[in-house]
């Protein structure tokens, strides 16, 4: 197996030693090994050394766009930047890699296939589910070895091909195809799951669900009410009722 | 339900659980695919989609960003489809909101942990890490996938006592059970909507938000 294809199996595992103080520091570094290895097999073992250790320090970013530090650190230890210009572009990549990465995926391509593939249900049953999973893995493995490469490619100037590169502009169009997605996945859902509850009751399921939808957005409760903090208190309440009136 | 089924819907809870955070987060957590799988094998997918399509109207309120703590649904979900699958006397969509909600609350406090107990390896490791050894850096990698799991076999277990309890439940004594259901879905509704206007923002996000809904209610009305 490739150095390459080592790094972007490892890359799957990015987060598996996750902690509040490394971030996916460990995980990075973790996936960067197979490639300092391949890389720098011609330095001194101290230089190796202390390139597996940089690269396993404090490192925050979206798990999916990991592998652009990756590949831009390899590619800055193989030059033989300084350690300390190194350490700068992991800080300096942070941000960007998180903020690009949770608009494209988390924000975006996920709640897209998942409210696309709600709204397919009623008419498709669980192939809408296996699509959604299918389209997801692929594109999230082209994504990590798009970024593996990127990073390999460019190095220490990964920052600006990454401004240049179609992934902002996408992570736009993302997230307005994930609004869509959910906006349509909303009644679609609603009356799907509706046609299984007593009908007298579809519209006070509704009217409560819209209460709860602006109390969590109303400045003065959205804090202490979360979906799943109002809709237990609702599954306690129904439970009284339930009991008392047996 | 059968041993075979038994081990295979407790593996199933393990997968999902790795799959929220360690590896390979293929969407295999989320509700809608974890309770549609877990139906599947207890024999039942409708049932499995009703429950998965419920809890993730849940899911779809949270945003897993950074150090952000959250429910996790994938063991959740795959326990209460299968007690759906499995206990027909029962309504679904109770058994989303009496299994589903508080074992995805407990999942993640068991994340949390999990992270905790990472964090704790890793001083116990520093040395090792900070010197380069990359067998230190696989051990770390290697343990934190271990826990993940061991944290699903946890709920997994939760999840098949849940399942046999509500097999065991006199469910005919309560009529009314359908009341659970139903409050289920208004939360589920809560979630989904007040998720969806929050990270709709204001501009173009919004629009698009209107548009997917004025589609989503004239594909219902054609019905």
């Amino acid at each position: 197996m490739t150095a390459r294809l080592q790094a972007i199996l490892r890359l799957l595992a990015v987060q598996a030693a996750w902690t509040y103080e490394r971030m996916t520091g460990i995980g990075v570094g973790h996936a960067a090994a197979p490639l300092l290895k391949h890389h720098l097999s011609s330095q001194t073992r101290e230089a190796r050394l202390a390139a597996v250790a940089r690269s396993a320090e404090f490192f925050n970013s979206h798990p999916y766009l990991a592998g652009v530090a990756v590949g831009a650190v390899v590619r800055a230890e193989k030059e033989g930047v300084p350690g300390g210009t190194i350490i700068r572009l992991r800080t300096a990549l942070s941000g960007p890699l998180g903020a690009l990465g949770d608009q494209l995926v988390w924000a975006g391509q996920v709640p897209a296939l998942i409210g696309l593939s709600l709204a397919a249900i009623p008419w498709f049953g669980g192939w809408a589910v296996l699509l959604a999973v299918v389209v997801h893995n692929v594109l999230r493995l082209a994504l990590t070895a798009w970024g593996l490469d990127l990073g390999l490619r460019e190095g220490l100037a990964v920052g600006s091909a990454l401004q240049r590169s179609w992934l902002p502009r996408r992570a736009d169009d993302a997230q307005r195809l994930a609004a869509f997605a959910v906006g349509l996945a909303v009644p679609v859902a609603a009356w799907y799951l509706l046609a299984d509850v007593a009908t007298n009751s579809a519209f006070a399921v509704m009217a409560v669900g819209g209460l709860g939808a602006m109390l969590a957005l109303a400045p003065q409760t959205r804090a202490h009410v979360t979906g799943v903090r109002f809709g237990l208190v609702l599954v306690v309440v129904s439970l009284l009722v339930v009991g008392g009136s047996r | 339900m059968t041993p075979l089924l038994a081990l295979a819907l407790w593996g199933w809870c393990v997968i999902v659980t790795v799959d929220l955070v360690s590896a390979p987060q293929g969407l295999l957590s989320r509700p809608v695919v974890a309770a549609s799988v877990a139906g599947l094998l207890a024999g039942n997918l409708a049932a499995g989609l009703l429950v998965g399509v419920a809890l993730e109207l849940y899911a779809l309120d949270v945003l897993p960003i950074g150090a952000a703590r959250y429910p996790d649904y994938g063991a959740a979900a795959a326990s209460a489809a299968a007690a759906a699958a499995l206990v027909p006397e029962a309504p679904a969509l109770a058994l989303a909101g009496l299994i589903g909600l508080p074992l995805a609350i407990l999942g993640g406090w068991t994340l949390h942990v999990h992270r905790r107990r990472s964090a704790e390896s890793i001083h116990r490791r520093l040395e090792r890490v900070t010197a380069g050894e990359a067998r230190a850096i696989w051990e770390l990698q290697r343990n934190g996938l271990i826990r993940d799991a061991g944290r699903g076999v946890v709920l997994g277990a939760i999840g098949l006592s849940a399942i046999v309890a509500a097999g065991a439940f006199p469910w005919s004594a309560f009529p009314r059970m359908e009341l659970v259901g139903a409050a289920t879905v208004a939360g589920g509704l809560a979630a989904a909507l007040g998720g969806a206007l929050r990270s709709g923002g204001q501009g173009a996000r919004r629009r698009w938000l209107a548009v997917g809904m004025a589609t989503g209610l004239l594909l219902v009305l054609s019905r």
